[in-house]
């Protein structure tokens, strides 16, 4: 057995429990006499789950990195609704948000360059198309073409030195060629050929114009060629250990990364090489094909693609070399409502949550019996003095509550009369000067404001509460009601409602309205955080669309950028939903007109933990 | 393979799906109680813990339709004499629409 005083020239130090782990600890050992095993804080590899593409595509381009990816183009499954795309999207490292359109929609579209400096070029519409376009982070803008009108090619580098390599033309079928194009940031001129015409390549975005890589592809059947390019000429290299084509590359010539591909059935497999070697990475959690891939050998980045021939996915992978375990967030189940219920008011957090009112469509009435929540059940509560629907979210915490505006069906009356819960009972608070009905309520019971809502037509006026009266604050730059909103008075955000659904937002620093960017797409019936949210750390989650048409989806907004994230796992509209990022809970809602749910889900979010690794001799 | 599992089965509440079951497998709620299930062995391994009952897809499908097909049918049976349609919709929402499983 290997000597570790022999080796290091220091005996390993006995601990009775792990150390804080640093990344100051990494590379060190330690025997744990607690547990009996040896321990280090070793480089750990991993593909991780994150928050989805907004639109599922596959046969897309790809730029930029692991922090600051670029999806662009792509098409939607072949069947049913075959689609080309002209959308873009950018990764922040934790979700996407919507960038500038395409000129020109393409699929099997090349690219290469970074987040705000992108570089798209050829790809099919149908037909095989030569258009190239810049990107500057906000807008695409069209430059000279490509001299060979082709897609499927290899793509890497800048956006003032790229490589476009292989692809397919125009022939009447799938024709391979070698050609190779190098791009200046002004025009292309030809590079030196391939040795082995191909398409569907893997040829990573990261790599550089002087010395790219190029793996497996078509040649008229799959290969598992690789090729090397020095600027001017192509040498063969060592090839894949099977064939594949239409995966994801990340990183560079002697340290690369390919994952996904159809090889000719769709893989989870990922794979390592050095410049010389090939060997066996981590597997990818679900199998794709047609994903494309950017970033580096140590933190990569895989999305989008096909799960088979007629799915498209919006799946989004992070490989990641290092010390840290990284565990995606996620919507667990919480306990059940004991009244299913939609339109209802609500506050707190996931472990001490309340919800107030609503409407049970079993029973065609309206409720004002309030629920507690400890974290694990729902216990009844006292009832509000008014039964109401579509009342007001998000203002206060369990022990001190506000509902307010919302209204009665039978007979039809609207309510500007709020009512203030104290831990054990309700009481009248005051009356607004307007109707609030589907209000977005921010702050807390003694700091409140409710912004918009519906007094017959969506509206845009605010009032703020002090905890005694209600006062006209300055309006909203849109109209809307059952949106979502985040953050206390003085510092809040407001986006999407309707009806029926609009994409804008709105921040409040406790006087002016401004408008912020727009949501991922028009929404209504979202639930929020509420007055325990902020402005730079807010969730949107659920929703609807007219179809009708109930959502899943969840949105996170960071103070600038509205980004994906992990879903919930019923769909459902009219939700009541409050807390913070880090203790958010949604419970009840529509899943369907005249169904309402009594389930209640919980958010976890993202944690990234230094995690000791045991040491085996095996 | 098929990509996914269906099956029914009645949610519990806490403890029912967890964010580690979220990460491990594809899991998405629909009426009627079918749970559409990523197909790989921890999702089969979830519905067989929950006392679930695998179905097909066509049996999923079709007891969700017959979920949304009752609804359809309360929503055009609910009318308010001399009500209009936009006045119906204000009212009742939208008429529930088919629900299609992945």
């Amino acid at each position: 057995m290997a000597d570790y005083n022999a080796i290091k020239g220091r005996l390993v130090q006995t601990l009775s429990s792990d150390p804080t782990l640093t990344s100051s600890y990494e590379g060190q050992v330690w025997y744990n006499s607690t547990e009996g095993v040896l321990k280090g804080l070793v480089l750990l590899e991993a593909w991780s789950s994150s928050s989805p593409l907004g639109t599922a595509r596959y046969s897309l381009g790809a730029a930029g990195t692991q922090s600051a990816g670029l999806a662009f183009g792509g098409a939607l499954p072949p069947s049913p609704g075959f689609a080309t795309q002209n959308l873009t999207e950018e990764y922040n490292g934790s979700g996407w948000s919507t960038g500038g359109t395409l000129g020109s929609a393409r699929y099997y579209i090349g690219g290469c360059g970074s987040q705000t400096a992108g570089l798209a070029f050829g790809g099919n519409i149908p037909g095989r198309r030569n258009e190239t376009e810049e990107y500057n982070g906000t807008s695409w803008s069209e430059q000279n073409n490509l001299s060979t009108a082709r897609r499927s090619m290899g793509s890497s580098g800048t956006q003032t030195a790229g490589l476009a390599s292989g692809g397919d033309i125009d022939s009447g079928g799938v024709t391979p060629v070698n050609n190779t194009e190098e791009y200046d940031g002004t025009s292309w001129t030809t590079g030196g050929a391939l040795n082995t015409a191909r398409s569907g390549v893997m040829m990573g975005p990261a790599g550089t114009q002087t010395a790219a890589i190029i793996a497996g592809g078509y040649t008229g059947s799959v290969t598992a060629a690789v090729e090397h390019y020095d600027g001017s000429s192509w040498t063969n290299a060592t090839s894949l250990p099977g064939t594949r084509a239409n995966g994801g590359f990340a990183g560079l010539q002697t340290a690369g990364l390919v994952f996904g591909a159809i090889s000719p059935a769709r893989t989870t497999s990922a794979l390592k090489y050095d410049g010389t070697t090939w060997t066996s990475a981590p597997s990818l959690a679900t199998s794709v094909g047609g994903n494309v891939g950017t970033g580096t050998q140590s933190a990569a980045l895989n999305f989008g693609g096909s799960t088979s021939s007629t799915v498209s996915t919006s799946n989004t992978e992070e490989f990641s070399q290092s010390i840290n375990v990284t565990t995606a967030g996620a919507f667990s189940s919480g306990g059940n409502l004991n009244s299913a219920r939609w339109g209802t008011g609500s506050a707190g957090t996931q472990t001490a949550g309340i919800v107030f009112g609503g409407r049970n469509p079993a029973i065609s009435t309206d409720l004002a019996l309030s629920e507690e929540y400890n974290g694990t059940s729902w216990s009844e509560g006292p009832d509000m003095g008014q039964a109401r629907r579509v009342v007001g979210r998000g203002t206060g915490t369990q022990t001190a509550a506000l509902a307010h505006g919302g209204h009665y069906s039978s007979p039809s009356t609207r309510y500007k009369v709020s009512e203030e819960y104290d831990g054990s009972s309700w009481t009248n608070g005051g009356t607004s000067t307007n109707f609030h009905d589907g209000t977005m309520q921010i702050g807390t019971q003694t700091a409140a404001a409710s912004c918009g809502g519906y007094d017959g037509s969506p509206m845009n006026e605010t009032e703020e509460y002090d905890g005694t009266s209600f006062s006209t604050a300055n309006v909203m730059t849109y109209s809307a009601y059952m949106g979502a909103a985040a953050g206390p008075q003085t510092a809040a955000v407001v986006f999407a409602g309707g009806f029926p659904g609009v994409n804008n937002s709105n921040e409040y620093d406790g006087t002016n309205w401004t408008a912020g960017n727009t949501t991922l797409s028009p929404n209504y019936g979202i639930g929020g955080n509420g007055g325990t949210g902020s402005q730079t750390a807010a969730l949107g989650a659920g929703g609807y669309t007219p179809g009708p048409i109930y959502f899943s989806k969840v949105e996170t907004y960071d103070g600038t950028t509205f980004a994906t994230a992990p879903s919930l796992a019923t769909a459902r509209s009219e939700l009541p939903a409050s807390g913070p990022n880090s203790s958010f809970f949604a419970a009840g809602g529509l899943i369907s007109t005249g169904t309402a749910s009594n389930s209640t889900e919980e958010f976890t979010g993202e944690t990234v933990v230094a995690t000791a690794s045991t040491l085996t001799t095996s | 393979m098929a990509l996914f599992i269906y099956g029914t089965a009645t949610n519990t509440g806490k403890g029912f799906f967890t964010a580690e079951d979220r990460r491990a497998f594809f899991l998405r709620g629909y009426p009627a109680n079918v749970w559409v299930i990523g197909n790989n062995e921890k999702g089969a391994l979830w519905l067989a813990e929950k006392n679930g009952v695998e179905k097909t897809k066509s049996e999923a499908q079709a007891l969700v339709t017959a979920e949304i097909d009752a609804a359809k049918t309360a929503w055009d049976n609910n009318n308010v004499e001399g009500e209009s349609a936009e006045e119906k919709i204000a009212r009742l929402g939208e008429k529930p629409s088919d629900v299609t499983l992945p």
